[in-house]
């Protein structure tokens, strides 16, 4: 049951720290942009298949893990790549994390935690943005902040005591209005009304 | 690790069996009551009965909640076969949320068609005990005679929409239970029926509230 990890989560990770100046390796003569955070592309380090971790993985390069880890991994500012090959028995810590092997622990992610088909998690995932593809295999929990709020469209009440007395007595308009805006589907039942439990 | 099993190349088999049938999208006239209960503004916590679907999550994640997603039919199917139905104990470890966790929205979808009385008995036990007044139990149950073999599957269609995409698994079929509406509202006693509708294609929709709002 992967729900009991959750007694220990931490909470969401801290908010990705400000983009710092800071200087790079061979910077573009040409370039105006502003400084690049932390995170470098092209700097990617990988553990291979063979090897086997025990411990706390840190730094400040994105990585790859095609090989087993058991502890942690804690590259918030990185972006970690689980690979096809990859087992981690780990929480894992990124900026965006993706899953393509296996991972037993939960994933924080502060942009995008992304599982992939072939990839599975057995724990928690907290990200901004969460991925699944089909096929992938997901047993925990996926805590979520909103990408940004707005209605459903949909124009319905909420359901409760209240909104089931309303019901009764607009089921007729409601059921015509979903059957007028109904996309290829005919309702023939009709709105029950609420009954004692 | 074992905990997951790799995928079957007969699952490969069962797309192409969708594929050839052809998804079929819908409006769900139930769903968008569960819709409006999450726009609402604070996050709530969301029980999926079913697998994890991307679409499904990609619609929730516009609500900031907080989805547990439990596959009731895979954990079922990996009891071995001659244990016969699900046990109490069985439920007891398999919806043991964190403690102080009480779920607003649970997504059972059709997954009761898939238990039969006594395992749904059961189930009922635990969302009674996991829901807290107001909640919603958002079910899908069939009318036909038989079913699928495997749950139908239903994902969002698109964004910002009501809309389900029908997806059936398998070709082959089962018995279907049929829960009649009055053994439902039995079973799940201390939930009341807020709306429910038969669409189209023989499936009610069902969507119960927790009494004590």
């Amino acid at each position: 049951m992967a729900w009991k990890r959750s007694d220990d989560l931490p909470g969401h990770p801290a908010e990705p720290a400000p983009a710092a100046p800071r200087p790079t390796p061979s910077p573009s003569a040409s370039s105006t942009s502003a400084p690049e955070p932390p995170r470098r592309s092209g700097d990617r380090a990988t553990i291979g298949p063979s090897i086997f971790i025990k411990g706390d993985l840190t730094g400040d390069e994105d990585l790859v893990i095609e090989g087993r880890v058991e502890g942690r991994v804690d590259l918030k500012q990185n972006n970690v790549t689980i690979g096809h090959n990859g087992k981690v028995k780990a929480d894992v810590f990124g900026r965006v994390v993706t899953i393509e092997g296996e991972v037993d622990g939960n994933v924080f992610a502060q942009e995008q935690a992304v599982l992939r088909q072939a990839g599975a998690i057995r724990g928690n995932i907290s990200a901004p943005r969460v991925v699944l593809e089909d096929g992938s295999r997901f047993k925990g929990t996926i805590d979520m902040e909103p990408k940004e709020r707005h209605g459903t469209g949909t124009g319905h009440q909420a359901p409760g005591p209240q909104a089931a007395q309303t019901a009764q007595a607009s089921a007729p308009s409601r059921i015509g209005a979903a059957d007028a805006g109904s996309a290829g589907e005919s309702p023939v039942g009709a709105s029950r009304p609420a009954q004692a439990g | 690790m074992s905990w997951f099993s790799r995928r079957e190349p007969a699952s490969r088999g069962v797309a192409t069996q969708t594929a050839e049938s052809g998804p079929e999208v819908f409006r769900s006239l139930a769903l968008p009551a569960v819709l409006t209960t999450l726009s609402r503004g604070h996050k709530l916590n969301v029980l999926d009965l079913g697998p994890a679907i991307g679409s499904n999550v990609e619609r929730l994640s516009e609500f900031g909640c907080k989805l547990f997603i439990e596959d009731l039919f895979a954990s079922k199917a990996a009891v071995p076969t001659g244990e016969g139905r699900l046990s109490a104990d069985f439920f007891a470890q398999f919806l043991a949320p964190p403690e102080g966790t009480l779920f607003d929205i649970v997504l059972a979808w059709d997954l009761f068609n898939y238990l039969d009385h006594r395992e749904l008995v059961h189930l009922a036990d635990r969302l009674r005990r996991f829901c807290r007044p107001g909640s919603l139990i958002f079910a899908l149950i069939s009318i036909h005679k038989t079913i699928p073999a495997q749950p139908i599957r239903f994902r969002f269609h698109g964004e910002d929409t009501d809309q389900l995409i029908y997806e059936k698994r398998t070709q082959v079929e089962r018995p279907g239970p049929r829960f009649a509406s009055g053994e439902l509202n039995d079973i799940l006693r201390g939930f009341q029926v807020d709306r429910s509708f038969l669409l189209r294609h023989g499936i009610q929709e069902y969507l119960y509230v927790r009494d004590g709002a």
